[in-house]
């Protein structure tokens, strides 16, 4: 069952006056950064932590340029989905310059794209096609903020780093999260994958990304209570 | 006391765009649904700092989505054009939902009832009778702000780990710079607004202690831990 999209968040249902105040806002702002997402896509994500723990997720893209964009994470696509966090991708040649204590918070997509899993909902295969080839190289870091699989109402704790799926091990994804998710769609990932069999591998993958790959070890964010360096008393 | 202006806006490195791309794009863009975007229908401006340290202020452009009267979520961006940063992201709930939260949970959630009745956080563009009438509500909400991409050091790319931030909580945190960079921006005065919202209250059974860091500063700390395989699953249950 879809049980995410069932979920909501506790809270009073929306007044009227909330959605006149909300709509006279949207016909006066701009809103300009969010008209710039140029696009939608399905994958999975696992916890860099506990890799058996998987989800589905929504990425809305927009582009800084043509090697760097930026996501906004939801859990589904519907309009009352959950913001549950926030993806960066940068290409091959930006990643490289990055220093390697940075690069092993990435993860690597060219699985992901191959494998049929990161998906475009609407979009005919052919016309992301050379999208998909770019994205095959690049590499995403992705910070989610509302463990919303473990059935948390509110977002709780710290965020947790997130990986990609991968072909090996602890990286596949759950056979049933990937039915669930083609059945929404009425898409088939492993029609996917054989027609994008053609598409390049990338020559090299930086083995310091995907890091629990080589060691086998994977990261958490605490929160330590620290003297706060201040200008004027807090709070 | 000067801070460091946030619209130093560092370039971010890479490629500009190339036209197939933008193309590719604009064609996505207009077949698929954007479900949980098209629920975005609000533009904040704030400041945040960080939590361990007072003296990092960033100018902080919200847009909002409404999950339900008590619970709004919010795309953080550096700046509000074209080429604004995604920087983070802040969850805003009612006093009543704050309440359900356990005492360790609470404190990385910030008050905003300051923030409101300073006149600081505003709606670009509203007119103020009406931006009053949300606004009075949000000086009871508590919100929880995460920075993933520390553009005040200068970062043209998100480095590092998250950083939990707070916001303002009283006078005298604020660099003046900054709030009177962003008042001649958006032709806004904050010390005006403040008499405006003077009639306003904060949570009715006032700011919860363990709000704001419970008092303390958090700074965020990234641990390494051993990955949970199958087999040590399946251990634990010998």
């Amino acid at each position: 069952m879809d049980k995410h999209s069932e979920q909501v968040p506790p809270g009073k249902a929306m007044s009227m006056e909330q959605h006149m105040l909300d709509k006279g806002a949207q016909m006066l702002q701009s809103l300009t950064p969010i008209n710039q997402m140029s696009q939608h896509a399905c994958t999975f994500a696992l916890y860099s932590h506990d890799m058996s723990r998987q989800i589905e997720t929504h990425h809305y893209v927009s582009r800084l340029n043509q090697d760097v964009l930026q996501c906004a994470v939801y859990d589904s696509d519907n309009a009352h989905a959950r913001l549950i966090g926030v993806e960066y991708i940068v290409s091959d040649t930006i990643f490289e310059s990055l220093p390697p204590d940075e690069q092993k918070l990435w993860h690597s997509h060219a699985y992901e794209i191959k494998s049929g899993l990161w998906v475009n909902p609407r979009i005919p295969e052919m016309v992301v096609k050379p999208e998909l080839k770019n994205l095959a190289k690049t590499y995403g870091k992705f910070w989610c903020t509302w463990q919303t699989d473990r059935g948390d109402k509110l977002p709780m704790g710290p965020p947790t780093l997130m990986m990609s799926p991968q072909g090996v091990s602890m990286g596949l994804v759950r056979p049933d999260l990937v039915a669930a998710r083609d059945a929404r769609y009425n898409i088939s990932t492993a029609a996917m994958k054989s027609g994008r069999t053609e598409l390049a591998e990338p020559e090299w993958i930086n083995p310091q990304a995907d890091y629990w790959k080589q060691h086998g070890k994977g990261f958490v964010v605490d929160v330590q209570p620290v003297e706060m360096k201040k200008i004027a008393p807090f709070p | 006391m000067e801070g460091v202006n946030v619209s130093t806006h560092p370039q971010v490195p890479g490629e500009p765009t190339q036209t197939a791309t933008a193309l590719l794009e604009k064609a996505t863009a207009t077949i698929q649904g954007f479900g949980p975007i098209t629920k975005i229908h609000q533009h904040l401006c704030a400041f945040h700092f960080y939590g361990d340290d007072m003296t990092r202020q960033v100018e902080a452009h919200h847009f909002c989505a409404h999950q339900n009267d008590e619970f709004r979520q919010c795309l953080i961006y550096d700046r509000p054009g074209e080429d604004g940063r995604l920087i983070g992201l802040e969850y805003l709930v009612s006093e009543e939902l704050f309440l359900t939260l356990p005492d360790d949970e609470k404190r990385f959630w910030h008050s905003h009832e300051y923030e409101v009745k300073s006149g600081v956080l505003f709606m670009p563009g509203v007119p103020g009778p009406i931006q009053r009438q949300d606004l009075d509500k949000v000086a009871k909400t508590y919100g929880k702000v995460i920075h993933f991409w520390q553009v005040d050091r200068g970062d043209n790319l998100p480095l590092g780990i998250p950083q939990v931030m707070m916001a303002l909580t009283r006078d005298g945190q604020l660099y003046d710079n900054l709030a009177q960079d962003v008042e001649k921006r958006y032709k806004v005065s904050f010390a005006k607004e403040s008499e405006n919202r003077a009639s306003m209250k904060g949570p009715v059974h006032g700011i919860h202690p363990m709000a704001n860091g419970g008092g303390r500063g958090l700074k965020t700390v990234l641990k390494e831990v051993e990955c949970k395989t199958a087999e040590s699953m399946a251990r634990v249950f010998v």
